[in-house]
């Protein structure tokens, strides 16, 4: 009777945990199977590569908003990933211990801030900053509601995801390593620079690829300050759209407009493929840094 | 021997309970869930109070976020009734929408106190293509060539971001679709309205809600009504000037001074007719005595002939 407990136990527990993997798997079938429609009418080279958002019109181009995706998701990881870097140097390295307990909540906190709450912040002391001080000080017009508002917000959306994992590489690297380092007479400086980050880089990569990996699908904050406007941007002034705001702004019309839901779906879908991708990437990397280190 | 002379009290007085007390009518209860428009959200928030204190048990909820989300709700079953603040599509009603007007309002366009060429804009107003040039061609670049006066001044175009029906209604006055708007996309009313107050130059359009302060009937603080020149004779004249109050912009909007589009009636939807006892009720109420916060809120009463049409649309006599 205990062994049969034992084994009902040990199998339910299996099920239960093989059932996130499904329900990822039910939403990549779920998405295809609606986005199906309109693979089946308009190449997807048309869909992925055609500038003209238009739905009335029939016109279903999600370049403008493949585009905006990119960019912002690119500024946010150049703003945070420098900042990230030496935050998480620092805290690891050179902080003496009660910084270092003082400051993890604090960033688990700015993590925890939900995600309209950045975006209300963003439109308060952003959009006016970009368009009041940034924009006039390259000489150009920007309504503030840009690429690079957004930028900076998911930004700090992003610092405690890549501060988090990477101190912990940091703390991953063995003790000894450094003080092979410091034996050869280097100073602090030096072995950060010359050993901890060498051993770390590859686990600071799967940071950042992790925080890039939430930037992409970040939808609210974005969506207040970036602009909304469908058209691929040429400058980081530009407003613009990216994938998950054209799905929050028009979840609405896909009821009625032939093809539209079809349309969305489809960028869901893309969304989450491209989620996915980079998620399985950074947990490959950090788990060969995890068996090295052992 | 305790245990169970407790035992036996306890469910003496759980029966106690459900013994019939003087004969009187069942407390109507239950739970009604709305979402969609911005236009219908104060509105709505004023039914809702006012219902759940005549009948204390019911929970009403209510949720803005456009009249997109209200009819894609109402169909998908997620909500008892859709707020919609445009026309329903034939689309729609064939997916199964039953559309209810509960009351009437507008939409204005609006620009920012800070226009260096106020006093100008709201003498002359402006005239439907000129507003079709902003919005729909940008063909307008400057307040200078909107007004006649030499100013170099660029025009900020602001529009809704959001699946809605402010700007369905703003597009079918110009002609076209909201997908035809130009301008930077704010997200939700409220959004807009604070997007044109900190622009200067900046030209948006809000429902009436949100473009006049519940409170003091003006238009909110920051932001200015842009006179619309109805008659195109290039100046406002005094029948064509209404934007100063609430009450004179209601008024007008009823005596149908104001076109429409811009103004347009508001909707509940729902998704065949309304089967629950107490949302069958709430429309039916909402179309009798609710009728009665309709002008206090800031809205327009609807005529005798289009409400009972809504209750007869619900199966009510």
């Amino acid at each position: 009777m205990r062994k049969f407990k034992d084994l009902a136990a040990r199998r339910m527990m299996l099920v239960l945990t093989f059932i996130p993997g499904f329900i990822v798997l039910l939403m990549l079938f779920g998405l295809f199977g609606k986005a199906r429609p309109i693979l089946a009418v308009k190449p997807i080279a048309s869909l992925l590569f055609s500038s003209v958002w238009s739905p009335l019109k029939g016109q279903f181009g999600l370049w403008p908003f493949i585009m905006g995706t990119l960019w912002v998701t690119f500024v946010a990881l150049i703003l945070a990933a420098p900042v990230s870097l030496f935050t998480a140097v620092y805290l690891s390295e050179y902080a003496p211990r009660w910084i270092r307990e003082f400051m993890k909540p604090i960033i688990d906190l700015l993590a925890g801030i939900p995600s309209v709450v950045y975006g209300v912040w963003g439109l308060l002391l952003i959009v006016p900053l970009v368009s009041k001080v940034l924009a006039p000080l390259f000489g150009v017009y920007s309504s503030g509601y840009s690429i690079l508002a957004a930028g900076i917000v998911l930004a700090i959306m992003i610092f405690p995801t890549i501060i988090h994992v990477s101190i912990e590489v940091f703390a991953s690297i063995s003790y000894q390593v450094r003080e092979a380092s410091y034996s050869l007479g280097a100073t602090k400086y030096e072995t950060v620079r010359h050993v901890v980050l060498r051993k770390g880089a590859q686990g600071f990569l799967a940071s950042v690829v992790l925080g890039l990996s939430r930037a992409f699908g970040e939808t609210m904050a974005v969506l207040m300050v970036v602009g909304n406007i469908p058209k691929a941007p040429k400058s980081v002034f530009d407003g613009a759209a990216t994938l998950p705001t054209l799905i929050a702004n028009n979840y609405g019309e896909m009821m009625t407009i032939p093809q539209y839901d079809s349309a969305l779906m489809l960028s869901a879908l893309v969304l989450l493929l491209v989620v996915l991708f980079f998620n399985v990437l950074a947990r490959f990397i950090l788990t060969r840094v995890e068996r090295r280190a052992e | 021997m305790k245990k169970t002379s407790l035992a036996l009290i306890v469910i003496a007085g759980i029966f106690a309970c459900f013994l019939p007390g003087q004969a009187q009518k069942p407390a109507l209860e239950g739970y009604i869930s709305l979402s969609g428009a911005w236009a219908l959200y104060p509105m709505a928030l004023k039914w809702q109070e006012e219902f759940q204190k005549i009948h204390p048990k019911v929970r009403i909820d209510v949720q803005a976020g456009g009249a997109g989300k209200g009819i894609a709700d109402a169909l998908n079953g997620a909500v008892d009734v859709g707020m919609v603040s445009r026309d329903i599509q034939k689309v729609e009603i064939d997916k199964g929408a039953l559309p209810v007007a509960v009351t009437k309002d507008a939409v204005v366009p609006m620009i920012s106190v800070k226009n260096p060429l106020l006093q100008d804009i709201q003498k002359k107003g402006l005239k439907r293509d000129q507003l079709i040039a902003i919005w729909i061609t940008e063909q307008a670049k400057t307040w200078g060539e909107l007004v006649g006066v030499k100013n170099d001044d660029p025009i900020r175009v602001f529009t809704r971001s959001d699946a809605c029906g402010a700007a369905e209604t703003w597009a079918a006055y110009l002609g076209k679709k909201q997908e035809d708007l130009k301008g930077v996309g704010i997200y939700g009313d409220p959004g807009l309205a604070d997007a044109v107050r900190r622009a200067p130059l900046g030209v948006g359009y809000n429902n009436v809600g949100f473009a006049y302060d519940a409170r003091t009937l003006k238009p909110v603080t920051g932001l200015a009504v842009l006179p619309i020149d109805i008659n195109g004779n290039g100046t406002i004249d005094p029948d064509e000037n209404f934007y100063v109050d609430r009450n004179q912009m209601t008024k007008a909007i009823a005596e149908g001074r104001y076109p429409s589009p811009p103004a347009r009636n508001l909707f509940f939807v729902t998704k065949g007719k309304p089967q629950k006892a107490v949302l069958v009720e709430f429309i039916r109420w909402v179309l009798t005595e609710g009728q009665k916060y309709v002008p206090e809120t800031g809205y327009i009463n609807l005529s005798a002939e289009v409400l009972a049409e809504g209750l007869k649309a619900i199966g009510v006599k």
